[in-house]
């Protein structure tokens, strides 16, 4: 004698398919549980003050001026009978989403840079700046946050970043 | 039945952390776009008005020194901006561990050099990875002669 049919043969079939996939939502259950986020923050170097950088004249300015003024350069760059120091500080912003079995990461690093030239005299022929410490972002990996808005609202917050 | 076993028997391995995916980016400075060094012209742009419209490099280098201690100057500029998936595995066997990590962030670092005369005119720029970029830029010390 036959019980059930071709209906309840496949009634039973779902049923397991649901109850399969029910576990399977179980297993992956820690994933969601054991999920973590670390932010992490790294700094080199003082930050560099604009204004002071600002206030040097080329033709004008000495590099004992510079330096009694910013302090010791990183580097010091002999350029045959010029000479060229480096003043930088950088910040790195780090975030790492841990999911056990898989983590994303986004690490978003950004310095702000100067360079003084000085003549055989040792007098300010050229300053070259650049300043981006204060564009960096927390953000996951799949995020762009250095798109043309998210520089410029960063610059306006930050006086004479941008001349 | 016999993946949900095998997905039950991986959990030890990744609850352990033996075994991680990895989704990683990294942003490394601003890079120099294309339109910035097509405007930049060899022989009239000098090196003030370079520093005005890209900023400071990251490295500076004496080039071209003459007999009189004259000399260029090669600029440098280096970012990063990457993404990729990788895999890390790591263990331990008889009091020894160790991990191994593979990912497709190794790669060489995108870059820009400008070239200027001793007179600080722009003789030249080059994109590419600074690896080729420097090639043979250090000149040889006394330490290296031996």
């Amino acid at each position: 004698m036959k019980i059930g049919g071709p209906r309840l043969v496949a009634a039973a079939t779902g049923y397991g398919r649901a109850r399969m996939l029910k576990l399977r939502s179980l297993v992956f259950l820690p994933v969601l549980l054991a999920a973590s986020c670390v932010f992490s923050r790294q700094d080199v170097n003082e930050p560099i003050e604009i204004a002071v950088v600002r206030s040097f004249e080329p033709g004008k300015t000495t590099a004992r001026e510079v330096v009694e003024r910013l302090g010791a350069p990183t580097e010091v760059v002999q350029l045959g009978r010029r000479t060229a120091y480096r003043y930088d500080c950088s910040t790195e912003k780090s975030t790492v989403l841990f999911l056990l079995v898989i983590n994303f990461a986004n690490q978003d690093s950004r310095s702000d840079r100067v360079w003084v030239f000085f003549d055989e005299k040792d007098v300010l022929t050229h300053c070259g700046t650049w300043f981006g410490t204060h564009r960096t972002q927390y953000a996951l990996p799949w995020e762009d946050v250095h798109e043309k808005s998210d520089n410029d609202a960063r610059d306006a917050e930050r006086a004479g970043a941008v001349r | 039945m016999k993946g949900l076993l095998g997905s039950l028997a991986a959990w030890p391995l990744l609850l352990a952390g033996c075994v991680t995916g990895k989704y990683t980016h990294v942003s490394v400075n601003e890079p120099l776009l294309p339109e910035h060094m097509a405007a930049l012209s060899p022989g009239t742009d000098t090196l003030g008005t370079c520093l005005d419209r890209l900023g400071a490099p990251n490295r500076v280098f004496e080039y071209r020194v003459g007999p009189d201690r004259t000399a260029g100057m090669a600029l440098l500029w280096v970012w990063r901006d990457e993404s990729g998936w990788g895999i890390e595995v790591s263990g331990a066997v008889k009091d020894v561990s160790g991990s191994v990590s593979y990912d497709q962030l190794n790669k060489e670092l995108p870059g820009c050099v400008l070239w200027f005369s001793p007179e600080l005119v722009l003789e030249g720029w080059r994109m590419g990875r600074i690896g080729e970029l420097l090639r043979g830029r250090i000149r040889p010390s006394p330490a290296d002669q031996g």
